[in-house]
């Protein structure tokens, strides 16, 4: 299907930077409502540091909970930027374009408040420094780098790090075109940021070396997240369920599954908001939709293949925990909720080509995947742990407390109000990948028919 | 010496662009002293501009190798200068401090690649020189560094080449 | 401004449909060299030491232990002609038109694969059962495996009925995708082959209706294959090697063997390439471009290899339960400790080392290097988890069904007759290819004719380029 526009970049410049270069009506309310959520949530804060970590549900012997698991799921959505982004990049798929920028602010805001949890669920966040900084001189006290507790702020780090420079670097040809949009103060800025830009061959040939050689970086510093992540639970051998040797490619690739549905979901967002119907067209819904599918079977494969090997050892402590979290109420509930949510309902009306070129079938079918994957890793973490274990002679289940609720909410709103205020100030759409899609992509006559054609580079 | 200045010719359309800088190269300035400025990447070669080298791929490896070596001073000397065992595991554990030292040293590829992006694209350099608002709307620039004696030559082939505008700057 | 109007074309000097059929399908066409004929006699009497091999290990039989360098040999020969194919469909579903020229060479792997469902019957015999603790430990006991209740000899059934649905899939999509070449045969070759052409290509003559059976069918069969192949790549690695080994629990291990797979198939490709360029006069026709994409597939999962051991090997080493340690011993740093180094410089650090560099990549002679390594580490990787889970019988059979390995298993090292299968079974599967290379050519002439149709070298203003069609 052809669904490309020919635009020039007048008009580009002029749509894209509509939230740039005015403010659309509903933005200024909406970003008050969610900064109003957002104070909520860091007044919940401020009374757990006060009050201690007695006011969550968290009791022995369930002590990773709501935090931990709104933590994974964060981290699950950041792998959206670099999914996109950068393989997307490297297999040279046209459809990426509109889709980059906005994948790779996810990255940057999900990681971001993901790295909130685990800082908050210490009760203490301050001495967290204990854990991870070489400081502490004076008593000769140091981090542990065999725990993979210090495993994941690297890790993490390494990622933030990466996908705000890989931001910002794709930034600045963008950065470049607002300069010279804009005057007074904003100006300046924008001068200040785009560091110069000018568009010259030298500028560009770097800003294409640079897209290539940084998305092959990123690659493996995304692989590598989620799997230190996965290795919190893994390594470990005393909870049922956790010590599996699959755990690494399986929440890599479940969180991708739930990243790119954060994609749809925002693109949809996107060309309601602001009206960018030009650009995010039902052809890169199904595009990713296609991905999805295939994305979706793959990590299917790996819960199938991670269940199986959950009862192969045939020990009776692990059948009774997947027994649990199958079969036992209230355990079956979630479970049901998760396989229909993240899989049995999305994947199967994907197969359908109406309902992949239906944005609002596609918003809705993306958002039920990430209420399964939240699911999913609450199934992981969560009934592990209450089962009795050696050596621990009170056990009960784990009552989420509102306050965990309150702060799961203000996580949300915390991720949409960055990226609204970032879409004040930058564009959410790349312009200049934008333009360049326009110069590459063209026609080619074959006997009768116009079949759409790019121009690859000689090497 | 005398004063290098630079011309700056404004097309409409990429032909005429490449046009003018036929024009440049045949009046004999020299390589890389002309180029082309766009809004847009263009395939390359298709204005027949000098295609510039870099180096961009030896900073990975620079960034790479200070990213592992502080990897390894941060895991092996925070445990020997504080060995407790943990988990049967010996103090200095290999297969664990390998996860940190392949986090700092893809971390430290990636800031010197950066770092190296912008270096090789020579920026910051704040004072854009000849330059137009209208070629970020789609306008071909076309600029010549040159010296004072050469301005009106390097303006003569600009605007024969059909340029809208022409700026010094 | 539209790009159409900076576009004009340029000089084309990719060979002609004409020029292509003439040299793969009619008067263009030699018959075998001197050096080929040598080489398939030598391959030829590899595949009878390899027969003669197998009966002796019959004759010579001292338990299972001495099956284990027979398994790694159809393991690795399951691992690289099944996973060959997946080259000519992974890049058609993703419509990355580089593929094409080496789509042939790749499916024709499929032929190793049927050798490989073939020389399994024998080794099923020596398989145990799930219940073969039972004559000691009672009627209810059974070896854990992916089974459970399933009937005594399920893994034998359902393993030998996937090979041979592998083989038959991976044969049926080779000739299909073969089939408007034998077609060119049929209309433009002579002798033996032309009466061969007539009796395959059957009324194929590219009528639009048959382009769009052919391409459906081609469609679903690669869909089909790839099922096959995952299910293959589950049920094969568990049941002859991880089930057999007490104690060894190891999801990833499924997906472990189907990466070692795809990076084999990858690796089977190039060489196949290079041989092609380098013996079969095909220079114009495939070299840099394959070289170039199929090189960074293959650097991809060189460096996913590590991921996915990796993967498990922290997870045993940070557990340190007794059978965590006993897997990491048996499979690592224990008995095949010289065939796990082996596998890991040449699987990994070698190939990643010498494919790193962009001008190495970028050459029609880096590949093949870095494919010549990969499959020797291949070999070893194989040999270290299928010599070992063979050799690892458990002694104390109660301990055993509870997940321990008492006793660690001393190395099994090769004798004459294992060498003899090790070499004589993928020689006899590579001859089978080049028997098959004989009729249907090494390149497939329609793809090259698409790849021409909906691509063309063009001048974008000064510049060159090359416009590619993207068709639905």
């Amino acid at each position: 299907m052809q669904q490309r526009r020919i635009l020039d970049e007048v008009t580009i410049n002029r749509e894209l930077l509509r939230g740039n270069l005015a403010t659309p009506k509903w933005w200024l309310p909406t970003v008050l409502g969610l900064l109003v959520v957002v104070l909520f949530g860091f007044t919940l804060m401020g009374i757990m540091f006060n009050r201690g970590l007695g006011v969550t549900g968290l009791n022995r012997p369930v002590y990773w909970g709501l935090f931990i698991t709104t933590f994974v799921f964060w981290v699950g959505i950041s792998h959206a930027g670099i999914m996109i982004s950068a393989i997307l990049r490297l297999t040279q798929a046209e459809w990426r374009r509109p889709v980059t920028r906005a994948a790779e602010l996810l990255t940057v805001f999900s990681l971001l408040t993901a790295l909130f949890f685990p800082l908050i669920h210490a009760g203490r966040p301050w001495r967290i420094f204990y854990w991870i900084t070489p400081f502490d001189f004076a008593r000769g006290i140091f981090p542990n780098a065999r725990s993979p507790l210090i495993w994941d702020p690297f890790a993490i780090g390494t990622y933030l790090t990466g996908s705000t420079l890989f931001l910002y670097v794709a930034l600045l040809p963008d950065l470049g075109v607002l300069r010279d949009r804009t005057t007074g103060w904003k100006h300046s800025f924008y001068t200040v940021t785009s560091l110069g830009w000018r568009g010259n061959p030298r500028q560009w040939r770097l800003q294409t070396v640079a897209g290539i050689l940084l998305s092959a970086l990123m690659l493996p510093i995304f692989v590598s997240v989620h799997s230190i992540v996965s290795w919190d639970f893994a390594v470990t051998p005393s909870v049922e369920g956790w010590h599996s040797t699959i755990f690494a490619p399986y929440f890599v690739i479940g969180a991708v599954h739930s990243g790119v549905s954060a994609v749809v979901t925002m693109m949809a967002l996107m060309r309601w908001l602001w009206g960018w119907d030009n650009y995010i067209r039902p052809e890169h819904f199904d595009a990713l939709a296609r991905l999805l599918i295939v994305v979706a079977l793959g990590w299917m494969g790996f819960t199938f293949a991670e269940l199986i090997f959950g009862v192969y050892s045939l020990e009776a402590p692990e059948r009774a925990l997947r027994e649990m979290q199958m079969f036992t109420w209230p355990w079956n509930l979630l479970f049901i909720t998760f396989f229909l949510t993240a899989f049995a309902i999305p994947v199967p009306l994907w197969f359908f080509k109406r309902v992949r070129n239906n944005i609002a079938l596609m918003f809705w079918t993306s958002i039920l995947v990430n209420i399964g994957m939240w699911l999913e890793r609450f199934l992981i973490i969560v009934p592990g742990l209450s089962r009795k274990q050696p050596f621990v002679f009170t056990w009960d289940s784990y009552q989420v407390s509102p306050l965990e609720w309150g702060l799961l909410l203000w996580s949300f709103a915390w991720v949409l109000m960055l990226m609204l205020l970032f879409s004040k100030f930058f564009p959410l759409i790349p312009l200049f990948e934008t333009k360049e899609s326009q110069v590459f992509t063209t026609d080619i006559k074959i006997g009768r028919v116009n079949v759409p054609a790019v121009i690859r580079e000689l090497d | 010496m005398a004063a290098s200045n630079s011309v700056l010719g404004l097309y409409d359309s990429p032909d005429a662009g490449a046009n003018a800088m036929d024009g440049l190269r045949s009046a004999g300035f020299a390589l890389g002293t002309f180029d082309v400025l766009t809004g847009t990447p263009y395939p390359e070669g298709a204005f027949g501009e000098h295609v510039p080298q870099h180096r961009l791929f030896r900073f990975p490896f620079f960034g790479a190798m200070v990213g592992i070596t502080l990897a390894i001073l941060f895991t092996a000397g925070t445990q020997l200068a504080y060995p407790v065992i943990t988990g049967g595991k010996p103090i200095l554990a290999v297969f664990a401090m390998l996860i940190i030292a392949y986090e700092l040293t893809m971390l430290g590829a990636v800031v010197a690649t950066v770092v190296g992006i912008i270096f090789e694209s020579r920026l910051p350099n704040l004072n854009l020189g000849a330059y137009d608002t209208r070629i970020t709307e789609g306008y071909i620039g076309v600029v010549v560094e040159c010296e004072d004696d050469r301005i009106e030559e390097a303006r003569g082939v600009l605007q024969t080449a059909g340029a809208l505008e022409i700026k010094t700057a | 401004m539209a790009t159409s109007s900076l576009i004009t074309d340029a000089p084309d000097n990719r060979p002609s449909n004409i020029e292509a059929t003439a040299t793969f399908a009619g008067e263009g066409r030699t018959a075998a060299s001197r050096g080929l004929k040598m080489f398939m006699w030598i391959l030829a009497a590899a595949g009878v030491l390899g027969l003669v091999g197998i009966a002796f290990r019959f004759i010579d039989d001292g338990g299972r232990q001495e099956w284990g360098y027979y398994a790694a040999t159809l393991a690795f020969m399951l691992t690289m002609f099944g996973g060959a194919p997946m080259v000519a469909i992974a890049p058609t579903i993703a419509k990355a038109n580089w593929a094409r020229p080496a789509a042939r060479i790749a499916s024709l792997a499929s032929i190793g694969t049927a050798l490989t469902a073939l020389l399994m019957i024998p080794l099923l015999f020596k398989l145990p059962a799930l219940t073969e603790f039972s004559e000691v430990l009672g009627d209810d006991v059974r070896r854990r495996s992916v089974w459970f209740d399933s009937p005594n000899y399920a893994p034998h059934f359902w393993n030998i009925l996937i090979l041979l649905t592998l083989s038959l899939a991976g044969l049926a999509l080779a000739y299909l995708m073969a089939l408007p070449d034998l077609a060119a045969i049929r209309d433009h070759g002579n002798g033996w082959k032309q009466r061969w052409g007539e009796r395959l290509a059957r009324g194929f003559h590219g009528r639009p209706q048959q382009w769009t059976w052919l391409n459906m069918r081609i469609g679903v069969m690669g869909a089909f294959y790839f099922a096959l192949l995952l299910y293959a790549n589950f049920t094969f690695p568990i049941d002859l090697a991880l089930s057999l080994v007490p104690g060894w629990k190891d999801a990833i291990f499924p997906f472990y063997n189907t990466l070692g797979s795809f990076q084999a198939g990858i690796a089977f490709t190039i060489l196949g390439i290079w041989a092609a360029r380098r013996w079969g006069g095909v220079a114009r026709y495939v070299g840099h471009e394959q070289m170039w994409s199929l090189g960074k597939l293959l650097l991809a999962t060189t460096l996913l290899w590590f991921y996915f051991f990796y993967s498990s090997f922290i997870v045993f080493w940070y557990g340190r339960s007794v059978p965590d340690l006993a897997t990491i011993k048996l499979l690592v740093s224990g008995p095949y400790i010289y065939a796990f180094w082996g596998t890991f410089l040449l699987l990994f650090i070698a190939p990643w080392w010498v494919m790193i560099w962009n001008k190495v990549r970028d050459s029609v002679w880096g590949p093949p290097i870095a494919a010549v390594l990969v499959l020797t580490g291949l070999a070893l990787d194989r040999i270290r988890i299928y010599v070992a889970s063979w050799s690892a019988v458990p002694d104390n059979l109660e301990l055993a069904t509870t997940g321990v390995l008492e006793k660690m298993p001393e190395t099994v090292w090769p004798d004459v007759f294992d060498i003899f299968i090790m070499i004589g079974l993928p020689a006899s599967g590579l001859l089978g290819i080049l028997l098959a290379v004989r009729l249907i050519p090494v390149i497939s002439i329609w793809e090259i004719q698409q790849s021409r149709l909906i691509s063309k070298p063009v001048r974008f203003l000064r510049g060159h380029a090359l416009l590619v069609g993207k068709p639905d």
